[in-house]
């Protein structure tokens, strides 16, 4: 085994050993964040809260659905969303924001887009308060299929922190990659099925699964609301885990000393 | 016992422009096979350390001088680990701490208090152990209730005191430190100059890069010259201090 890779090995465990300090620091930054706001955090709740309450309300009787489908699956899909793109826009700023801790202590890589992760799960976690209230309105179907959501969500994550470490080393070499992931994002949000289902679209709907995001949304609402989850959609979401954690691994192994140099 | 060798250790660096950070740039190079943007692929590479060797032991410390851009800080990093040598071997044995560029890892946002938890548990503290070291951090900084407020209200010299405190707080067996300490007041550099030499007498290993030649012959033993990436011992440094403040 090259010593190259002995170092990368040892890069990913250190920041792993460091979970609990990625865990207080991104607390920190959420607080550091609402710091001088009399809600703090709880403003992510409230906005979210808004942003479902209007635009179901709107939407519902907008496209005549029934409040009770569409309410839950729009703040499922929306919140979920959130989490998604908040992770993949944040990524491409993952090195070069923190280039001047990068440049001056000696922190294993792998720490960076673990604490994003992190930091968008606690977000997650305050706006999962919208879900139980939604759910508290519009019960959902109670069925054991339900617990799927428990492992759709794990390879999400999972999913995320390679993306992350991608875009993260992209973006940091090629600075216009931030430009081209803000503006790709809106396109991407209209191809996932957030506002409605994949199979509403009937013909076109291959549109919708040629949008990885489609997958990860699908995985962790399908069980949640007790859809039907088309059949590829687990092999595809667990083929992008293992093909995504190769080529990454591969670039973090063969690039990783050069990111103090970019940023 | 800490240990640092460096064995024939060169690092060159790599310097991007704008237009070899841009992935359009790229892209049009390969689309038109380089005729258009034949800029694009040029990044130029600078040699900043060239076949440096040297061995530092437990006591020893040694200062750095050289012009602005003579490969100071980078050889600073690269005794941190935090640059990586292209070529040449690496020995480090000690906890190594660094007190590089004023105000990195904290959150200005932040009060001191929360800065010295985040900085203890960036430099690898559990969080037990960083609450701990907070009465000898306000005792060391002498900054008072300045800890409940942002760090954004501070002053620079302010926000280097608690560097320097949270940065030598855990006893490291390499402390390296880079030029911008001046920027304290003369009771604090009294402090830091005493705190140093706790260290140095603690058996470890200090790395100072310094414009401030009275400072350098005060606090090392012994003082190279970076020049091109090359390191000199300047074995008459000292006597040459002497002879200044004489005149």
């Amino acid at each position: 085994m090259s010593s190259r890779w002995l170092e990368t090995r040892r890069d990913i465990s250190e920041a792993l050993n460091r979970l609990p300090a990625a865990l207080f620091l991104s607390w920190s930054d959420t607080r550091a964040r609402y710091k001088r706001s009399m809600l703090g955090p709880f403003w992510l709740t409230l906005g979210t809260a808004i942003g479902v309450g209007g635009l179901g309300f709107v939407w519902s009787t907008l496209f005549k659905m029934d409040k009770a489908t569409f309410i839950p699956l729009l703040s499922v899909g929306l919140i979920l969303w959130g989490f998604i793109a908040g992770i993949v826009t944040e990524s491409s700023q993952l090195f070069v924001q923190n280039a001047q801790i990068i440049r001056n202590l000696r922190i294993p890589l792998f720490f960076y887009p673990i604490k994003l992760v992190l930091r968008h799960l606690i977000n997650l976690a305050h706006n999962a308060v919208v879900i139980v209230i939604v759910f508290l309105i519009y019960p959902p179907h109670w069925h054991p299929g339900i617990l799927l959501a428990i492992p759709g969500f794990l390879l999400v994550v999972l999913n995320l922190i390679w993306m992350s470490l991608f875009i993260g080393m992209f973006a940091a070499r090629y600075r216009d990659t931030e430009t081209a992931i803000t503006n790709f994002m809106p396109l991407l949000f209209f191809m996932s099925p957030v506002l409605f289902k994949a199979e509403q679209l009937g013909i076109g709907a291959w549109v919708v699964w040629l949008n990885p995001f489609s997958y990860f949304i699908s995985v962790v609402r399908d069980p949640l609301l007790n859809f039907p989850t088309p059949s590829f959609v687990w092999p595809v979401a667990i083929g992008m885990a293992i093909l995504g954690w190769a080529i990454t691994l591969w670039m973090f192994n063969s690039r990783r000393t050069r990111i103090p140099y970019w940023i | 016992m800490a240990r640092l060798v460096f064995e024939n250790v060169s690092v060159r660096y790599p310097i991007y422009n704008a237009r070899a950070q841009s992935l359009r740039h790229q892209f049009m190079r390969i689309a038109t096979g380089g005729r258009i943007a034949a800029e694009a692929g040029h990044t130029v590479s600078v040699t900043a350390l060239d076949e440096v060797s040297f061995e530092l032991n437990s006591g020893d410390s040694i200062g750095l001088i050289g012009h602005n851009g003579a490969g100071k800080s980078t050889l600073l990093r690269t005794m941190a680990g935090i640059y990586t040598q292209d070529s040449g071997r690496i020995i480090r044995e000690g906890r190594i701490a660094t007190v590089l560029e004023i105000g990195s890892g904290m959150d200005p946002e932040l009060s001191g208090y929360e800065n010295i938890l985040r900085m203890g548990m960036l430099m690898g503290m559990s969080l037990k152990e960083a609450r701990s070291k907070i009465p000898e951090i306000e005792e060391f900084t002498e900054l008072g209730d300045f800890l409940n407020l942002p760090v954004r209200t501070y002053s620079s010299g302010m926000t280097m005191r608690l560097m320097f405190a949270v940065g030598t707080s855990f006893q490291p067996e390499i402390l390296l430190v880079d030029e911008m300490f001046g920027t304290g007041d003369a009771g604090f550099q009294e402090k830091a100059k005493a705190r140093m030499h706790d260290l140095i007498a603690n058996a470890e290993i200090f790395v100072f890069a310094s414009h401030d030649h009275v400072m350098l012959g005060n606090l090392c033993s012994s003082v190279y010259e970076l020049k091109h990436g090359k390191m000199t011992h300047l074995p008459d440094f000292h006597t040459k201090i002497l002879e200044q403040s004489e005149q």
